[in-house]
């Protein structure tokens, strides 16, 4: 069999002589391309312009929310911006964005010249535009009005017969399908194409990560794709699964549907951790002070944080046994959690840190997810969660969490890697003064939400009585939401400026330990002209030291 | 709990802070390359684990503690104290067992008129049934669907242990007071429980926390707590003005009937 002579973009590690050049405009290019690179920016993008619409819906509630017995947003607008907002953060911007670094660090980090299924990825890329596409189209005509999480009986025909409400279900269907099919390429990916001697126990922590946000989607993904099928069938085709008079469970959806939500949360946290683990030792100039602790821990939250789904669920009526059982997996998270805070904390600890923009917006979205999850801790205690879930107390923590993970981990995630993606560095005197802006809005908010929450101000209405003691605290919170997303919006303009105008930085502005940095920046479209043996966690280091001993120290220093 | 959780946030910030401000980048320092403390990731493990370990059992005690169903006072409403003590009811019974009297009740002839006092001790029964967007609230005695009932606000008599059964007609609801209760989930075709015993007398509000269509926020529980007495005299009011009121329909239905048989043609 001859050798195929021509490179595709697909399959960029076979050949590359006479490859042939891409014709077209730049769009087409991109728009046609399998190139994981490729795929993973147009993921970047689009997360980030629902980021843009998420934060639009999160002020118009906010507004609503200043003044007690508001008229400002009519109830039926308000029911429908509300049932947007809950997936177009979670679902549309916080996993995509998560799945868009991973896609193209990850490959990088492994020493990979390609990913194993780049067609499967590039699916899911369009998977998750065309879901969302059909979400938003529905605001052209009537939006549905199911709620955050669309629970049945409330999303059937019944209650929400209009078009928007199969928008939303097709839309939210479509996208979790694009993850599945990018879990499946990047599971198989990082089993099958890692550099020669990158062991597990030598894999970056990133990547580690990654690999266990591939497994989770994975495994919760198809639950929501079922129950978002089954309420299809409810709707279109005289199904019965959720019609509890014919003899259906509406409580099954609520199952499937934070089980899937929990995996969501998992990735977020994941993602938090994985981009704080490669953040820290590379500003402390340390290395990470336990690999396998790290590993194991995040393979810990993986697994867990997924079963705990029915913490959400303690007011249901299920048998008191399950929601026990709950409340130990959630409990047991303490232990994975807590040695990551210890880890990263020893981490720092004797470093010489390098204070960057990346390493206080990664130290920030420790910080904010220190919060939440400590919050959450409190509700897993059954009694806790009879009185504290679905008030805004609890909706706080969880913000802290998403937030705190994708909103500022992902813009450190961002700072970090964009000078690897475009050669060019975000600016970081705005950047610095963003983050500040959105750690102050976020902290006032939250913290005057769980007053309210406490007094008993529950999640996701449109008005509140004047005469209980609500009004003040909801409007510093408006404040605060104000404060947060103005500095969100100066962030994501630096980041637009800078991907386009950044200052040029080279190949290697961190000097980072792992293989991304030994690419060039932008990286080629096989990645690596040579994929270098791996020797250790740290194969950068070994690199270097063996340039400095077969230079004979004529180039000292190569970073 | 709330007080550990903040603690907590407060430790592990102050830690960060500090190694962020103290290992600084400065002249002349090299980062340290020690891994001391490595091995005490085992032991904070353990310990991690036996905190949890503590928290969840802490959890269970109460999570048992909050759902038992503590025995009326004596200023409640039991049957001693009551002055017409009609029907009297026996301890908790389980869902099967609400079934089964409902179903038995059923079987006797419409007797909605009675005042329910329970027996000594035992709890008040009161059905909570949501719909978009008002709960109505059923007293104890007759046939279901025959029972004394009122929308929207639900008066209980003060230091009793009252059972609230909640369901739903439609979409899934939330109850939530929380001076009195936690939150439980209304879903059709399941009966959900939770109690409470209101030791001042008074006015407690609440409303669902599980978002249930476009006039969430209006859907609220008014749960007024009275004297005994007052308690009796009210449904007692209460169940008279219904049949009142159905007996005026009847009949107005009934003339309607007669009087406008020829305008519709059949009789």
């Amino acid at each position: 069999m001859t050798p195929p002579t021509t490179a595709t973009e697909a399959r960029p590690e076979l050949v590359t002589r006479d490859a042939q050049a891409p014709r077209g405009p730049e769009w087409v290019t991109r728009v046609r391309s399998a190139d994981h690179k490729t795929v993973a920016l147009i993921y970047i993008a689009a997360s980030l312009s629902l980021l843009v619409m998420a934060l639009v819906q999160f002020t118009l509630m906010r507004v609503q929310l200043i003044v007690p017995d508001s008229t400002i947003i009519e109830p039926e607008i308000f029911a429908r911006i509300l049932s947007a907002s809950g997936v177009t953060f979670a679902v549309l911007f916080a996993v995509p964005l998560a799945l868009g670094v991973i896609g193209y660090i990850v490959p990088l980090q492994i020493g990979a010249r390609g990913v194993a299924l780049p067609r499967l990825n590039q699916l899911s890329a369009w998977l998750y535009i065309a879901g969302a596409v059909v979400l938003y189209v529905s605001f052209v005509y009537t939006p549905g009005q199911g709620g955050i999480l669309g629970l049945p009986p409330l999303s059937e025909t019944a209650f929400n017969p209009d078009k928007g409400m199969d928008n939303w279900i097709i839309g939210v269907l479509l996208t979790t399908a694009g993850f599945v099919c990018f879990a499946i390429n990047l599971i198989v990916t990082m089993r099958n194409m890692r550099a020669p001697g990158l062991a597990w126990r030598r894999m970056p922590l990133f990547s580690w990560a990654a690999a266990v946000i591939g497994w989770v989607i994975l495994v919760v993904g198809p639950a929501l794709i079922a129950a978002l099928a089954m309420l299809t069938i409810d709707r279109h085709f005289d199904g019965v699964f959720f019609d509890a008079a014919e003899g259906g469970a509406p409580l099954l959806y609520e199952h499937l549907v934070y089980f899937f939500m929990s995996g969501v949360y998992a990735v977020v946290v994941l993602f938090a951790a994985g981009v704080v683990s490669e953040i820290l030792p590379t500003m402390a100039r340390k290395p990470i002070f336990s690999h396998r602790a790290v590993a194991g821990s995040l393979v810990a939250i993986g697994a867990l944080v997924p079963l705990a789904w029915m913490q959400n669920m303690y007011s249901a009526p299920i048998d008191l046994g399950f929601t026990i059982g709950t409340m130990f997996v959630a409990l047991a998270l303490v232990v994975p959690i807590g040695i990551l805070v210890y880890v990263w904390i020893a981490t720092l600890w004797g470093g010489a840190i390098r204070t960057r923009t990346p390493l206080f917006y990664a130290a920030a979205a420790f910080s904010t997810i220190v919060f939440g999850l400590t919050g959450e801790l409190a509700y897993s205690v059954i009694p806790v969660g009879w009185q504290l879930a679905n008030t805004t107390m609890s909706q706080g923590d969880t913000l802290y969490v998403l937030i705190g993970g994708a909103v500022i981990g992902g813009f450190g995630a961002l700072h970090y890697w964009l000078p690897k993606m475009t050669g060019r560095a975000l600016g970081e005197g705005v950047a610095n003064f963003a983050l500040l802006g959105m750690l102050v809005g976020l902290h006032i908010h939250v913290l005057c939400m769980a007053f309210a929450g406490l007094e008993g101000q529950p999640v996701d209405i449109f008005k509140y009585p004047a005469d209980t003691g609500l009004s003040t605290l909801n409007l510093i919170a408006s404040i605060g939401a104000f404060v947060f997303v103005v500095s969100a919006f100066v962030e994501l303009g630096n980041i637009a400026h800078g991907y386009r105008h950044g200052r040029l930085v080279g190949h290697d502005p961190w000097g980072g330990t792992t293989l991304e940095w030994f690419a060039l920046s932008p990286p080629p479209p096989h990645n690596f002209d040579a994929v270098p043996d791996v020797r250790s966690a740290e194969p950068l280091l070994d690199i270097r030291a063996s340039v400095r001993r077969s230079t004979d120290g004529a180039t000292a220093r190569v970073s | 709990m709330i007080i550990i959780a903040v603690v907590l946030v407060v430790v592990i910030n102050l830690g960060l802070i500090a190694a962020l401000l103290r290992f600084r980048e400065r002249r002349g320092r090299a980062p340290a390359r020690y891994t001391a403390g490595r091995g005490a990731i085992g032991r904070i493990g353990v310990v991690l684990g036996v905190v949890a370990a503590a928290i969840f059992v802490f959890g269970v005690i109460q999570t048992d503690s909050a759902r038992t169903v503590a025995d009326s006072g004596p200023n409640g409403l039991t049957a001693e104290a009551s002055r017409t003590a009609q029907v009297g009811v026996k301890g908790v019974p389980s869902l099967d067992e609400v079934a089964a009297e409902q179903e038995a009740l059923s079987q006797e002839p419409a007797g909605g008129s009675a005042v329910v006092i329970p027996e000594e001790g035992d709890p008040l029964q009161i059905s909570a049934i949501a719909q978009q967007w008002v709960w109505r609230f059923e007293y104890p005695g007759g046939v279901p669907g025959q029972r004394t009932f009122s929308y929207g606000r639900l008066v209980v008599p003060v230091d009793t242990a009252v059972v609230v059964n909640i369901t739903s007609t439609d979409v899934i609801h939330s109850w939530w007071v929380p001076a009195l209760t936690g939150q439980v989930q209304a879903v059709p075709g399941t009966v959900a429980r939770t109690w409470f015993k209101a030791d001042e007398e008074g006015t407690y509000t609440g409303q669902g926390t599980v978002f249930n269509g476009t006039s969430f926020p209006a859907m609220t529980i008014q749960v007024e707590v009275v004297d005994s007495a007052t308690y009796q005299d009210h449904v007692e009011t209460l169940g008279d003005d219904l049949r009142e009121a159905q007996e005026t329909v009847k009949e107005e239905s009934a003339t309607a009937q007669s009087g406008g048989s020829g305008e519709e043609g059949a009789p």
